[in-house]
């Protein structure tokens, strides 16, 4: 038997003096689910706004009230924020170049072709890496003794060029940027070939018809149709671009110096490296004071939450 | 005649007692360790260890062979490397007991002890008599890596030391070594000073970069350099900090010539040379592509060939300077002691007399000689009685030099800067070293290292740091003397 039936259904839900149960009893069943949600997930937060409060690091243990100390801190810390001027560098450039890369492939991929299943498939791959293979995977693309990526360059320049991707200032980002970009933007292109799938194609066919050409098709059909989809998809990749830590970890460790350092890796360091956990606190807070404005503002700005 | 009787009974005491102290005399430390370890049979003490080739000590040799020995049975958490002083800390806070025994690097001495989570040792070296093999640790170890606070915090166990390779077929060839004089004016031979170190290695390239052959390379990647640098800056006559202000002062003109000078060796290094790390180093020197290097001590085994078959060193790439490698001091003859590490109890442990004794036995002169012996698990020389073993001696036709090398650098080595909260001192010199690289301008560079250092000492308090500086530069080898 695979399914009950309704008479099974309504003796099982029926209590035995025959009335229907309190209607409290509803909440009494997710009650421990609830709970248990409640103390792996807010416990934590409100846990770190309280050390947030303290001074305590991994040497010194002291949970006396700090007042605003952590805080008045974040103000003065250059390094934070320039962590965070690195982390906005990363999305604003990455990010448009995965959407536009993302739809022109979607855009390429829509029409049927011989082998579409598999070039998909393949495309999608980096995707499924672990962003700190990907990370150690380029970083010795990149090396300078056994990476092939210079040796390619050097048989095109007629001579050997050095060329340090995780070391020299003009070509780190490049370095990291290639890397997210190339990871990252198959998972535009999917969601977005998804997307144009879905477009009502007699509209843009009797647009055609009327004599639309390409660019005003698209601003003007395909774009509002497949616009809440990718909205969603642009919040997603910015959020992960604003927390990125993995690929820039294993490529550049924050390097040279701090150049890198993006704010996931400074409140590592901070946290795990430096053991100053109340401060560490007072660096998450601002993050996800930081992230709700940001995340509010966008969702509102691109019409989500209509 | 009972007088006589009585002075007879007195004698044969004497002698009885005196054979009987002799006998307890004669056992060794280990053999003490492994007698009063037998009342714990049974039971498993916890040890705390460097994961990777390190722990293979404790998983396929000294762990299986106490057990034998005692019935006790040995679990190691291998740990990386970067997380030991997490790990270690964070089972103190959370006083779970976890851990008995530690491997404790010694920089980080000054904050564990401090901290309370490592046991103070003095009484169990007493309680079981480990003074004397304890004093026949090289004195460079004993002296400067076993306290904190004048108390024994840990056992030195690893005798970690930079040491120069060189190629002695290309300082010995009469071609190599005419075309040097033509070019530099002078006899070729291994620098003594970091100046001798520039012409040398900048000669030597020219003159073997036709057969892909390079003067010299280093690790340079910022952790390794971090060390280099401290080393180079103390030859030179630099000091941290001001002792009295406690200001920092690596961005004095010592400092800055140091950093100028490294980079300016890394153009005639091998190309990239800035990314390098501990293997890709190992790898351009066991290939003969650079004449000399400087590095630990498991360079020169393994250059040498010595058990480097073994399945577990299967990734060292395979020596063609079997040899042909001498052995000497580092430019300005006070190599730094790198990292190494100490054998330590944790303060929670339930279990320090058994995990004590563990430790003990581990670095008495019997088993520490089998253990730094093993091809595979990095433990280096650092006993007197190392130097001079007759097994050592002959495990390769030039071990003679390499322990006559190791043991000169006991006399002379300078150890890490050991302070409160070291690590963050650290990493403050590792990002100056990336900057470095990045071609930022070195006096800029320690300017700015300079403030961050003065940043963190406020934060500690300049009292509490000034004292426990105090007490690292009292040391033998916080200074070249």
């Amino acid at each position: 038997m695979t399914s009950a039936s309704p008479f099974v259904l309504s003796v099982i839900a029926r209590p035995p003096s025959g009335r229907m149960p309190d209607h409290n009893f509803r909440y009494w069943i997710i009650a421990p689910s609830v709970f248990l949600l409640l103390l792996i997930g807010l416990f934590p937060l409100i846990y770190s706004l309280v050390v947030s409060f303290q001074q305590i690091t991994m040497t010194d243990y002291d949970t006396s009230f700090a007042g605003l100390t952590n805080y008045a801190q974040l103000f003065d810390d250059a390094r934070l924020w320039q962590s965070i001027a690195h982390t906005l560098i990363i999305t604003i450039i990455a990010l448009p170049v995965e959407l536009v890369f993302g739809l022109a492939m979607a855009h390429l991929f829509l029409e049927r072709m011989p082998g579409r299943q598999i070039f998909i498939s393949l495309i999608v791959l980096p995707t499924v890496i672990s962003p700190v293979v990907a990370g150690a995977t380029w970083r010795l693309l990149f090396d300078q003794r056994y990476g092939p990526i210079n040796q390619v360059i050097g048989w095109f320049a007629g001579h050997e060029v050095v060329m340090l991707w995780n070391i020299t200032p003009h070509l780190v980002y490049p370095a990291i940027l290639i890397c997210e970009i190339w990871q990252w933007t198959p998972f535009m292109f999917l969601i977005l070939l998804a997307a144009l799938s879905n477009v009502d194609k007699s509209l843009t066919e009797a647009a055609e018809l009327d004599g639309a050409g390409f660019w005003r098709i698209f601003f003007k059909i395909v774009l509002p149709a497949i616009w809440p989809v990718m909205a969603i998809a642009i919040l997603i990749r910015g959020v992960d671009l604003f927390r990125i830590f993995d690929v820039i970890w294993a490529l550049t460790s924050g390097g040279p110096g701090t150049m890198t350092e993006t704010i996931s890796i400074y409140t590592y360091v901070q946290g795990f490296q430096q053991f100053e956990s109340s401060y560490t606190a007072a660096i998450a807070f601002l993050i996800v004071g930081l992230m709700s404005v940001i995340v509010i503002w966008a969702i509102r700005r691109m019409g989500l939450a209509k | 005649m009972n007088l006589i009787k009585r002075l007879g009974l007195t004698a044969v005491g004497a002698l009885i007692a005196a054979t009987t102290v002799s006998a307890a005399w004669a056992e060794s430390a280990a053999d003490r360790a492994v007698k009063e370890a037998q009342k714990y049979k049974g039971q498993t003490i916890t040890i705390v260890w460097e994961a990777g080739l390190q722990s293979l000590d404790p998983l396929n040799f000294s762990g299986p062979l106490w057990e034998k020995l005692t019935g006790m049975k040995v679990k190691v958490v291998e740990v990386q490397t970067a997380e030991m002083f997490t790990k270690i800390m964070q089972e103190y806070r959370a006083g779970t007991g976890a851990y008995d025994a530690l491997n404790v690097m010694p920089s980080w001495m000054p904050d564990l002890a401090n901290a309370g989570a490592l046991e103070p040792l003095d009484a169990y070296v007493d309680k079981y008599g480990y003074k004397d093999e304890f004093q026949k640790i090289a004195p460079i170890y004993r002296d400067n890596w076993a306290k904190a606070n004048g108390k024994i915090y840990g056992l030195p166990d690893d005798g970690d030391v930079f040491i120069m390779y060189f190629r002695k077929d290309i300082f010995e060839d009469p071609k190599i070594k005419d075309a040097f004089k033509a070019k530099t004016g002078h006899d070729l031979s291994v620098p003594k000073t970091w100046k001798e170190f520039g012409e040398t290695g900048s000669a030597l390239t020219e003159i073997l970069k036709p057969q892909n052959v390079y003067g010299a390379a280093f690790f340079r990647q910022p952790p390794y350099t971090m060390f280099m640098f401290q080393e180079r800056f103390r030859n030179e006559g630099g000091k941290f900090f001001d002792a009295e202000t406690m200001k920092a002062t690596i961005n004095s003109d010592i400092g800055v010539k140091v950093l100028t000078d490294m980079r300016n060796e890394n153009k005639f290094m091998p190309p990239g040379v800035e990314q390098w790390g501990f293997v890709e180093n190992l790898a351009a020197f066991m290939a003969g592509q650079t004449a000399m290097t400087i590095s630990w001590p498991p360079y020169g085994r393994w250059a040498a060939g010595y058990g480097t078959d073994d399945k577990a060193l299967n990734w060292v790439p395979k020596s063609t300077v079997g040899g042909k490698v001498g052995y000497a001091l580092p430019p300005g003859g006070h190599p730094e002691l790198a990292a190494g590490f100490d054998l330590s109890i944790a303060s929670t442990s339930k279990n320090k007399d058994a995990a004590y004794l563990f430790i003990q036995w581990l670095n008495s002169e019997d088993i520490s000689l089998q253990r730094v012996k093993l091809p595979t698990t990095l433990r280096d020389p650092f006993r007197d009685s190392h130097y001079t073993d007759a097994g050592y001696l002959a495990l390769w036709p030039d071990a003679k030099d390499y322990l006559k090398t190791l043991k000169d650098a006991s006399l002379a080595g300078i150890f890490d800067l050991s302070v409160l909260q070291t690590d963050k001192y650290e990493e403050v010199l590792r990002q100056a070293i990336g900057k470095l690289w990045a071609g930022e301008d070195p006096k800029a560079i320690l300017d700015a290292a300079a403030g961050e250092w003065d940043g963190i000492t406020k934060k500690i308090g300049v009292d509490k740091q000034k004292a426990v500086y105090a007490d690292w530069a009292s040391k033998s080898g916080a200074y070249p003397k």
